[in-house]
């Protein structure tokens, strides 16, 4: 078990220092002097140097690679060349909205997910179980700016239920965050509901068909509720599989979510980055969240061998 | 109080012309001079001014109780530093060529020294079309304006808030309570300037759909710039005002690079001009018509000096058989034709896209650049040819009244490789336009705009889109909300109940 | 396999747009955002072109951006894939480096490798594939490493044939199947990344007729011309349905056991 998780973590680390080095060549091998680029179109001459010269960029790519790591494993994450503040200060200024969102929309997708699995799979071929399936199947299809504009025009413009856009911080109060939060989770969840919709009802369908399964419904000793709660048991990895590779694709949805609904977060920071050509923010998000991502399915992994004891690796 | 609005990037009202930094800079800077509504210059900052009878030496005095936003007094070095960054841009130009000296005399007063007499002096300190001139800190203002400031520190009536700052989402304005207003009622950039919100937030919300739809529930105050599909919604709404604020709307042109192919060539920029229908170019930008007007004089539609000379050959366009035969006089060869469009101004982009398609249908071989406004203006100060990354058209667009001076607007000039961009150059046009500082009475400079029109529209380096008024919506709960002809909306004196 | 029948029906409206679709971008601003008429079925957008038009010619983009990643990606995945099934030190690089990729959010990599290029339709490709590769590449590889302990294969090997002649005889066949799965996979996700990249601007070039050119163009329109967006919308939709749906029908058509779980 101890070796098992020391060599989880090795490799864990292994896979960063490769996101490192993928990101590094990404703005060093594009096309065009990675100073200008970061200086961006409007700068002078002079400007283009300092850049050039404050990055090192003179020194051979290995030396460079070994300062900028460096850097990074210090916390810098160098200065938007927009705002000319350290990057790293700006994505902190919008982790809280992004954040919230996050974790309500895994909150939501994960106990809708999961109940409309085991419900679609109780009930195999039933009615539920077909209408859950084209639900999932259209959420899946249905990309997130189309259903958040639906959801703005019905429930914001026309009914005045909920806020139409915006943010308000947690320390201004429960209610107003979270009703601002409302219609951006769903409209984002969907998607993830769809998935993990799908996953459990395919998964517990399998553990239910496992003739073990079988032979207990068979020795009627146990309630359907019973068996249900061997399956959901032992339908437990792949579904947390599934969570965690929806954390991962969360990122992408958060970015045009925030932008549909206005929420000043690390998503809006990264589309306005691409406009202002701002690559140390990009650069910066994307290694804090391809991070997050080996961190949290690390964490994945390392609760596998909590729910089945018979993973070994 | 919030207004959703463009953000500015840069804080240095010196370095750029960027709308967004000025509108910045008109909260949290101060002038000496401001422009009442009649665009008369009336003291702001000053207590008095004096000229001496020679119109050499103007000699001006501050008025008390100013002070910085730090808590330190303003003092005429502070605005001698100010004066002299000012020189070095575009809007100080003038002044600068004029001047021989600019010198302090005490704590309070500074003295401005000519060369030679020059009439429009006070006009320009006061102008705020290119480059006003903000009064900063002397530590601020003792940088070259190619290096921007990064302080907020000014000593206008609102402050900017570092804490609450968050780059490309929202900027808070606080008021400033050491700010002392005139005694003189407000009007315009003149007068009191009294915050009588303490708070105002700008908020940048990219989604035209979800600001408006925050404006109708309340959740910002005014919507500065709104796209004119949606003025029948907010026409709809008992709570909201569309009102055109920037009494002066703007005026839509194209600019032509005059130095490369095949715009060097002045047939091809005269069969634009017969292409470009305005009406059609106008339902692209302002889709409600409302107040829409066509432009054909070089001195804008609402200004004094506007005029017929030499507009009848082109009248307002939408001959396209006339463009192809001159564009074949001119012989076109297929070269490739640029058009640089923003993606990030919803009208600008949509005009360039009916630009590309206008120009196809006379057999141009148009690629469109897109990228966003920043990266379009990098890319149009570059003079090199189509193949090398230059450009051949692009649309922007002025406020009506900075056609007024053609001292200051760079569009105006045909100093050539000098000048603005696109490079058109004629010295005998450039004499006229050196005479306009030195000529009084309203009918000299009439005769004198008139032939100026002759040369410019002969040479044809740009053509008018169209005149559309510029609306901004608020709530009906906002009172004292002040436009100004210039085109700026300011942020003292309105209140919310 | 509605989804398959329903792709093909959505290939050949595309493919014979020029036939029946008028020009898509023709404007005329004197007649823009018209309702629904005979000349205009879907009517205009705001810059009086025509909305239907647009519609299906916009079927091609996705279509081509969504079959070409997904193309690439299985291409470049199965030949990584195979060998790194294959070969032990190899393997064990390269897959680090798919970990490693697998890792970059997919959105914000595409997003990150557009924006150094600027917009265009091949870097879009590209930029689509790269991170869809490496789901591929470790799908392949699985499924090397389990046939090629097979019997049958062991026995070809010893019986001296030729290790490129095993891999495209046997090994290569056995992954069709999951392969075929896995693009309908990355082509859904690719016609919805695409989608999303030109909804931020970042996409498509703006003067191409693409589903989320439209929707990100006319989104201001939304209550004076719904179907500005609906129609992009919609199509958008069905088009990722119908992928889905193929993609579910070839699991169900190569794995019966778990066509029984559906």
């Amino acid at each position: 078990m101890v070796t098992y998780i020391f060599r989880r973590m090795i490799s864990a680390i292994v896979v960063m220092a490769m996101v490192g080095v993928f990101i590094f060549l990404l703005v060093r091998l594009a096309p065009g002097d990675p100073a200008d680029i970061i200086a961006g179109r409007a700068a002078t001459d002079q400007t283009v140097a300092d850049i050039r010269e404050q990055l090192g960029l003179n020194a051979p790519l290995p030396v460079q690679f070994r300062q900028w790591a460096g850097n990074l494993l210090n916390g810098d994450l160098g200065m938007s060349v927009f705002a000319g503040r350290p990057v790293l200060q700006l994505i902190s200024q919008r982790l809280e909205p992004t954040i919230s969102l996050s974790i309500l929309t895994m909150i939501l997708s994960v106990t809708v997910g999961i109940s409309f699995g085991i419900l679609a799979a109780w009930r195999t071929g039933g009615l539920v179980d077909r209408l859950l399936t084209a639900f999932s199947a259209l959420g899946y299809s249905v990309p997130v700016f189309v259903i958040g504009y639906f959801l703005i025009y019905f429930f914001a413009i026309r009914a005045h239920w909920l806020p139409v856009q915006g943010y308000t911080p947690i320390d201004g109060g429960l209610g107003p965050w979270f009703v601002h939060l409302i219609l951006p989770t769903v409209a984002l969840s969907l998607g993830y509901i769809a998935f993990i919709a799908r996953v459990t009802r395919a998964s517990m369908l399998e553990v239910l068909s496992e003739d073990y399964m079988r032979t207990a419904a068979a020795k009627g000793a146990s309630s359907h509720a019973m068996l249900f709660h061997h399956a959901l048991k032992n339908a437990g990895v792949p579904i947390l599989t599934v969570i965690g590779i929806s954390f991962a694709y969360l990122i992408g949805g958060v970015v045009i979510t925030e932008t549909v609904f206005n929420i000043p977060g690390v998503g809006r920071l990264v589309v306005d980055a691409i406009n202002n050509r701002d690559y140390p923010i990009i650069q910066g998000v994307l290694i804090l969240t391809s991070g997050l991502y080996v961190l949290i399915n690390l964490a994945v992994d390392l609760a596998y061998t909590l729910i089945d004891p018979r993973i070994r690796y | 109080m919030r207004w959703a609005r463009g953000l500015p990037t840069i804080f240095d009202p010196y370095t750029t012309t960027d709308s967004n930094t000025v509108d910045y800079a008109f909260g949290v800077y101060d002038m000496l001079f401001g422009l009442d509504s009649k665009l008369v210059p009336q003291p702001q900052m000053l207590d008095s001014w004096s000229a001496s009878d020679d119109k050499k030496t103007y000699t001006f005095s501050l008025r008390d109780r100013l002070s910085w936003h730090d808590g330190t007094p303003v003092t005429a070095a502070d605005c001698v530093a100010s004066i002299r960054r000012w020189f070095q841009t575009p809007g100080g130009q003038l002044v600068n060529e004029r001047t021989k000296d600019v010198s302090k005399v005490d704590e309070k007063s500074f003295v401005i020294t000519l060369k030679k007499p020059l009439g429009v002096l006070i006009d320009q300190l006061a102008q705020v079309d290119v480059y006003p001139l903000f009064m900063m800190r002397e530590q601020d203002a003792r940088r070259p304006p190619t290096d921007a400031v990064t302080t907020h520190i000014g000593s206008g009536p609102f402050k900017f808030n570092e804490e609450l700052y968050v780059p490309g989402a929202s900027i808070t304005f606080d008021k400033y309570d050491g700010y002392v207003p005139r005694d003189d009622a407000p009007d315009g950039l003149a007068g009191a300037k009294i915050a009588r919100v303490r708070r105002v937030v700008w908020a940048k919300l990219p989604d035209p759909q979800t600001a408006m739809a925050a404006l109708q529930a309340g959740e910002v105050d005014v919507l500065v710039e709104v796209p004119a599909d949606l003025f029948p919604v907010i026409e709809s709404d008992p709570n909201l005002v569309l009102e055109n604020l920037y009494k002066s709307g703007f005026d839509y042109f194209l600019r032509m690079n005059c130095l490369q192919k095949p715009f060097d060539n002045v047939k091809a920029r005269q069969a634009v001009l017969h292409l470009i229908n305005q009406d059609a170019f106008l339902s692209v930008i302002n889709p409600s018509l409302k107040g829409n007007r066509n432009v054909t004089s070089l001195f804008g539609v609402n200004t004094p000096f506007s005029n017929d000379a030499n507009t009848n050959w082109f009248r307002k366009g939408g001959d396209p058989e006339k463009a192809k035969q001159l564009l074949q006089e001119a012989g076109y060869t297929g070269e490739k034709v640029v058009i640089l469009d923003p993606t990030d101004w919803t009208e600008g982009h949509n005009a360039s896209l009916f630009l590309a398609s206008e120009l196809r249908k006379i057999g141009l071989n148009v690629e469109l650049a897109s990228s966003d406004w920043a990266a379009l203006v990098a890319r149009r100060a570059r003079k090199d040819s189509v193949e090398n990354g230059g450009w051949s058209i692009f649309i922007s667009s002025l406020p009506d009244f900075s056609l007024t001076s053609p001292n200051s607007a760079a569009f105006m000039a045909m100093n050539g490789e000098q000048g603005w961009v696109g490079w058109p150059q004629d010295d005998q046009y450039e004499v006229l336009r050196a005479k306009w500082a030195d000529v009084t009475g309203i009918e000299a400079h009439r005769a004198l705009a008139r032939e100026m029109q002759q040369i410019f529209w002969d040479y044809a380096s740009s053509a008018y889109l169209g005149h559309v008024p510029a609306l901004s919506a608020y709530r009906k709960n906002l009172t004292g909300l002040i436009g100004l002809q210039a085109g700026r909306l300011l942020m003292w004196n309105m209140r919310k109940d | 396999m509605i989804g398959g029948g329903l792709l093909a029906l959505l290939i050949i409206l595309a493919l014979a747009a020029p036939l029946y679709a008028g020009d898509p971008v023709n404007m005329d601003p004197f007649k823009r955002l018209q309702p629904p008429s005979a000349e205009m079925w879907f009517g205009s957008d705001n810059l009086g072109r025509d909305v239907f038009a647009r519609t299906i010619f916009g079927a091609r983009i996705s279509l081509v951006v969504g079959l070409l990643s997904a193309a690439s990606a299985a291409v470049v995945g199965l030949l990584i894939g195979v060998i790194a099934g294959y070969s032990r030190s190899f393997d064990n690089i390269v897959m680090r480096v798919m970990d490693g990729l697998m890792s970059i959010p997919t959105f914000l990599l595409a997003i990150a490798l557009i924006s150094l290029t600027g917009p265009g339709i091949g870097i879009l490709i590209v930029a689509i594939a790269i991170p869809e590769t490496p789901a591929v590449t470790r799908l392949v590889r699985s499924v090397v490493l389990s046939v090629r302990e097979r019997p049958y294969v062991e026995a070809a090997l010893c019986g001296g044939a030729r290790l490129p002649k095993v891999l495209w005889r046997h090994i290569l066949p056995s992954t069709i199947p999951a392969l075929m799965v896995q693009s309908a996979t990355v082509c859904a996700s690719a016609i919805l990344t695409e989608a999303g990249l030109s909804f931020l601007g970042v996409g498509v070039p703006p003067e191409i007729p693409s589903w989320g050119n439209m929707i990100s163009g006319s989104r201001l329109y939304l209550a004076i011309a719904p179907l500005t967006v609906f129609a992009p919308g919609i199509c958008l939709a069905v088009t990722v349905l119908a992928v889905n749906l193929l993609g579910d029908g070839l699991r169900d058509l190569f794995d019966p056991r778990a066509k029984r779980r559906r």
